[in-house]
């Protein structure tokens, strides 16, 4: 039985042309967990960001279906819920994660939860993560009626509006590919809040 | 992943705003009323954004890629429903070419690439009608 010391390993690394450099470059692969990448950490912040603005949209989807003042309403809040869906869809996909390691938020794309209450200690503590002001907000706030309507639509488009924002910053020092993801994000955020001045 | 050039990322987006002012040229014939002075603000956007695109590429002592005389349209323009549809072309094409100033490195560029993305992206969406999930990607998987 061959037993190497730490006497002996240079000797049998130098006999077969190695440098000790060579096997003891890189991470120990007995110390852990390495601690996640920054694009892993920004994308996380944005997975978050998505996760909450889409909360806040099922929740005003249900205001709206219980009796908005436009019938155009409910359908435009159903399509724009369902990009968001797909970006959150984008994001998650470009997210590779070790075998058992979180990814770092709890919500499903159809959660009812309140907004902004899902993201994880981790994930509020990146860059970027900070919830936009409208996705913090009660969706649902104030009486029922066209009143309330209204203000779910200038809540969705202040969230739409810090989204776009926020994609903004997170896209400088991320990868290319990443920061296209972002920018494109960003610009169909811009997109809507456009479309909900129509409702406002 | 090859980095893109600042100069030549700059460049495909004046070609793309060259394409854009040509265009409306075309279809704002076809428009009227609140449609044709959207088509006539959106020319005088694009020609701003050109100017702009241009000293930017000056700026980096290269020569700005010069208007073609002529563009072949994509589709026959006849009507107002074809003219609308144009302008939606040329808006997409504008953000494809914007989002390609994304991926340079230079961080200042990428975000005048991320925000200059988002007037054709909304213009795009009023001339199409409906928002579109990933604005200047090709397609989504």
């Amino acid at each position: 039985m061959l037993v190497a010391s730490a006497t002996t390993l240079p000797l049998l690394l130098a006999a077969s042309g190695c440098r000790s450099s060579d096997a003891f470059d890189g991470p120990d692969p007995l110390a852990g967990r390495p601690s996640p990448g920054h694009d892993v950490v920004v994308l996380q912040a944005a997975i978050s960001a998505e996760e909450a603005l889409i909360s806040l949209y099922v929740t005003a989807t249900a205001t709206a279906a219980a009796g908005s003042a436009s019938a155009a309403g409910p359908e435009l809040l159903d399509s724009l819920l369902a990009q968001h869906r797909q970006h959150l869809a984008r994001l998650r996909g470009a997210l590779v994660l070790p075998p058992g390691a979180s990814p770092g938020t709890t919500a499903s794309p159809g959660t009812t939860a309140s907004p902004g209450a899902t993201a994880s200690p981790g994930a509020t503590a990146s860059p970027g993560a900070t919830a936009s002001p409208g996705a913090t907000a009660s969706a649902g706030g104030g009486a029922g009626g066209q009143g309330a309507g209204r203000g779910v639509v200038a809540r969705l488009r202040t969230a739409e509006r810090a989204s776009a924002a926020a994609g903004l910053r997170r896209l400088a020092t991320v990868d290319p590919a990443l920061a296209q993801l972002f920018a494109s994000i960003a610009a169909c955020d811009a997109t809507h809040v456009a479309a909900l001045a129509a409702l406002a | 992943m090859t980095a893109i050039s600042a100069v030549s990322a700059l460049q495909a987006a004046l070609a793309a705003e060259n394409a854009a002012v040509y265009g409306y040229g075309v279809a704002g014939a076809y428009l009227a009323g609140s449609k044709q002075a959207a088509a006539i603000q959106d020319w005088t956007d694009h020609s701003e954004a050109r100017d702009t695109l241009s000293a930017m590429i000056t700026r980096l002592r290269a020569a700005p890629v010069a208007a073609a005389a002529f563009y072949a349209l994509p589709f026959a323009v006849h009507d107002s429903r074809t003219a609308r549809a144009l302008a939606a072309y040329l808006e997409d094409g504008v953000t494809r070419a914007y989002l390609g100033v994304v991926a340079v490195d230079d961080q200042r560029l990428r975000t005048f690439g991320a925000l200059a993305m988002q007037a054709p992206a909304r213009r795009a969406a009023y001339w199409r009608g409906s928002t579109q999930p990933f604005p200047g990607l090709v397609s989504a998987p």
